[in-house]
């Protein structure tokens, strides 16, 4: 590829996997960065060359920006994939590679930071016309607040304007508890964060998560993958997606699409990226939410629908070309639906259960995909996030998804460690999830209780 | 979880190592494992759980030795090293390795060299950040094996050092 010939894969895990076999399809030599607790993973066995940036702790390798620069100049590489997580949204890295004549494979190190900026985001997207939730600028202390909660009515929610990712977030009900809770959302987004500042939020309790994939060229060209439905998460964490959404009409598709493509065209963005907005059940109403400026978990239900490989057109918009397709050319074929598999106990609160994988025995066939970087006897290190696999599959339409994946979860068989394969077995054979009703509070307020009475697996 | 091996143990220890706290006991199925930061309470304390035989036996089978790789330096090395009386210095960072203090200086040393505990032996630089590496040891310089102005990764073997009695080191600085 045209001045990319070989690139540095600065993260691990199933995502270091997919960007490394993207790779060798491309014929471009990886080069993968490895903490000690990952000297032995897959992704350094299937890279080109792989090198130890530090220990185990992410503070002290996956998250050392200059490290990672002086890994990627000493090993010869031309570019730098973040992946998603640790330096994938730190402008430092992208702003590093362009000190150092290093491609980012992402974008712009300014646009990082603008659409990083929560309230900017908000602000944007307001002036251009789109619509965002009720809800307001900084606000400074608890006074504030009070005036602001009052004025979007409760229940609010408030969030860290640096956030993302659910942290700092707390649901308010009624005034009484504001107080409280005010202080407790300073205090984990200072800790997550390493700054304060606050926003609050109307909250909307039959609220679904939707998602628009985009990815835009330096020449000024963006085109949107049509959207993703996320809202079947626990304590704001993903657990299923699916493309399309079963609750987006066809009128709801083009306004959201179009406003995407709004808003990542005035700011001149290149590479993939996703907007995010709430879309209210009751009102049928969508709302800006937030934009991230990276490659995400659940990119492969995009890919499976398009058939566009997202991170081979990354690596393409990245290296100075134009997109490969144009908006008429991408169309949407079927149903596919991603269920993380993660290193969790559904039985006793979805407490992480790092360890050593005994038996990993993932489904085949038809239509199934899998993303992981998992084999047996593979040690589960307790220092990173706990998803262990994606499991996506395809069907002519949803039902044929959903059968697919019933049956690849059947198949899938993981000992040593726990995981969250039961309780997506019990997902799927969920007559709410089968004909779509469901919320972003569904899991948490009717699943994780029935759960619970159905002594964990239904299926044994 | 399944029962814990050797391999686990020596995280868990690298893990308390790391941690802000200073003992650590675990309990699980057979298994009592107590270590202490403090060494009046150090050590393992039982045995491995019956499990081990089968966590161990062929491994390498499973698992590609992917330490046999050029640039992945065998973290094995050390202790086979120390049986023979040679200790591996190794880089504490990744970066670039310069042999001397600035360009054109004589290198900081050379093999068959006396070095003690706080003699500097290389730079690593990163990022126009230039870090000293001690020797930490006592002995004689066995081998260089980085390459001057190379990149060298985290942990990576630098140097290997014959380690020498107190005493002898001791006469060899007489004699020189």
């Amino acid at each position: 590829m045209k001045g990319i010939s070989r690139v540095l894969v600065a993260n691990r895990g199933e995502i270091a996997v997919r960007i490394i076999r993207a790779c060798q399809e491309l014929g471009i030599e990886s080069v993968v960065t490895v903490s000690e607790a990952d000297r032995e993973s897959l992704p350094a066995k299937l890279a080109d060359r792989a090198v130890c940036i530090g220990p185990p702790p992410p503070m002290q390798s996956y998250l050392k920006v200059d490290t990672i620069i002086a890994a990627a100049l000493g090993t010869g590489s031309d570019a730098i994939h973040p992946g998603y997580g640790f330096l994938a949204e730190q402008p430092q890295l992208a702003e590093g590679c362009a000190a150092h004549g290093l491609i980012f494979v992402g974008p712009k190190a300014d646009d990082i930071k603008k659409m990083g900026d929560k309230l900017y985001a908000r602000k944007l997207a307001d002036e251009l016309g789109v619509p965002i939730i009720p809800g307001s600028e900084l606000v400074c202390h608890v006074g504030e607040a009070a005036d602001a909660a009052e004025r979007v009515g409760y229940p609010v929610l408030l969030k860290a304007a640096a956030g993302g990712g659910g942290k700092g977030m707390k649901i308010v009900e009624q005034p009484e508890v504001l107080l409280t809770v005010f202080d407790e959302a300073s205090v984990e987004a200072l800790s997550a964060f390493g700054e304060d500042r606050l926003y609050l939020e109307h909250y909307i309790s039959n609220a679904r998560h939707i998602e628009v994939q985009i990815i835009g060229d330096r020449f000024g060209d963006v085109v949107h993958l049509f959207e993703r439905d996320c809202s079947l998460q626990r304590r704001y964490q993903k657990m299923v997606e699916e493309a399309p959404s079963p609750a987006v009409s066809p009128e709801l598709r083009e306004e959201i699409c179009k406003a995407s493509v709004r808003i990542v065209k005035h700011i001149g963005y290149e590479n993939a990226g996703t907007i995010e907005f709430i879309l209210d059940q009751d009102e049928a109403r969508f709302y800006f939410l937030e934009m991230n400026t990276r490659i995400q978990v659940e990119h492969p239900v995009t890919e499976m629908i398009s058939g566009i490989d997202l991170v081979k057109e990354q690596f393409r918009v990245a290296s100075g070309d134009s997109l490969s397709v144009s908006q008429e050319e991408v169309k949407v074929t079927g149903h596919a639906i991603e269920c993380r598999i993660n290193a969790e106990s559904p039985n006793a609160g979805f407490s992480p259960s790092p360890g050593r994988i005994r038996e990993w025995k993932p489904p085949q066939g038809e239509g199934v995909r899998i993303d992981s970087h998992c084999y047996p006897r593979y040690f589960v290190p307790p220092y990173y996030d706990s998803l262990l696999a994606k499991l996506i599959t395809w069907g002519r339409d949803r039902d044929q998804a959903i059968r697919s994946m019933q049956g690849a979860l059947m198949d899938f068989t993981v000992s040593g460690v726990d995981t969250t394969i039961p309780f997506h077995r019990f997902i799927m054979k969920n007559p709410d999830y089968l004909r779509g009703k469901v919320n972003t509070g569904w899991i948490e307020n009717n699943l994780v209780k029935e759960y619970k009475g159905n002594e964990g697996d239904p299926f044994r | 979880m399944e029962g814990i091996d050797q391999e686990d143990v020596i995280r868990i220890l690298r893990m308390l190592e790391e941690s802000t706290f200073d003992e650590l006991h675990l309990e699980m199925d057979g298994l009592k494992l107590v270590a202490s930061k403090s060494s009046k309470k150090a050590g393992p304390v039982g045995g491995l759980n019956s499990d081990d035989h089968e966590s161990t036996e062929s491994r390498a089978d499973v698992e590609p030795n992917v330490q046999a790789r050029e640039e992945m330096p065998d973290i094995a090395q050390p202790s086979d090293l120390q049986e023979n009386g040679f200790i591996a210095i190794k880089a504490p960072m990744l970066g670039t390795f310069y042999r001397a203090p600035k360009p054109g200086a004589p290198p900081f040393v050379e093999v068959g060299q006396l070095v003690s505990e706080d003699d500097s032996v290389c730079i690593i630089e990163v990022m126009k950040l230039f870090n000293t590496v001690k020797a930490n040891v006592r002995g004689r310089i066995a081998e260089i094996c980085a390459e001057n102005g190379q990149m060298v990764e985290y942990q990576q073997t630098l140097f290997v050092v014959e380690e020498l009695e107190d005493a002898e080191t001791g006469e060899e600085e007489n004699d020189s």
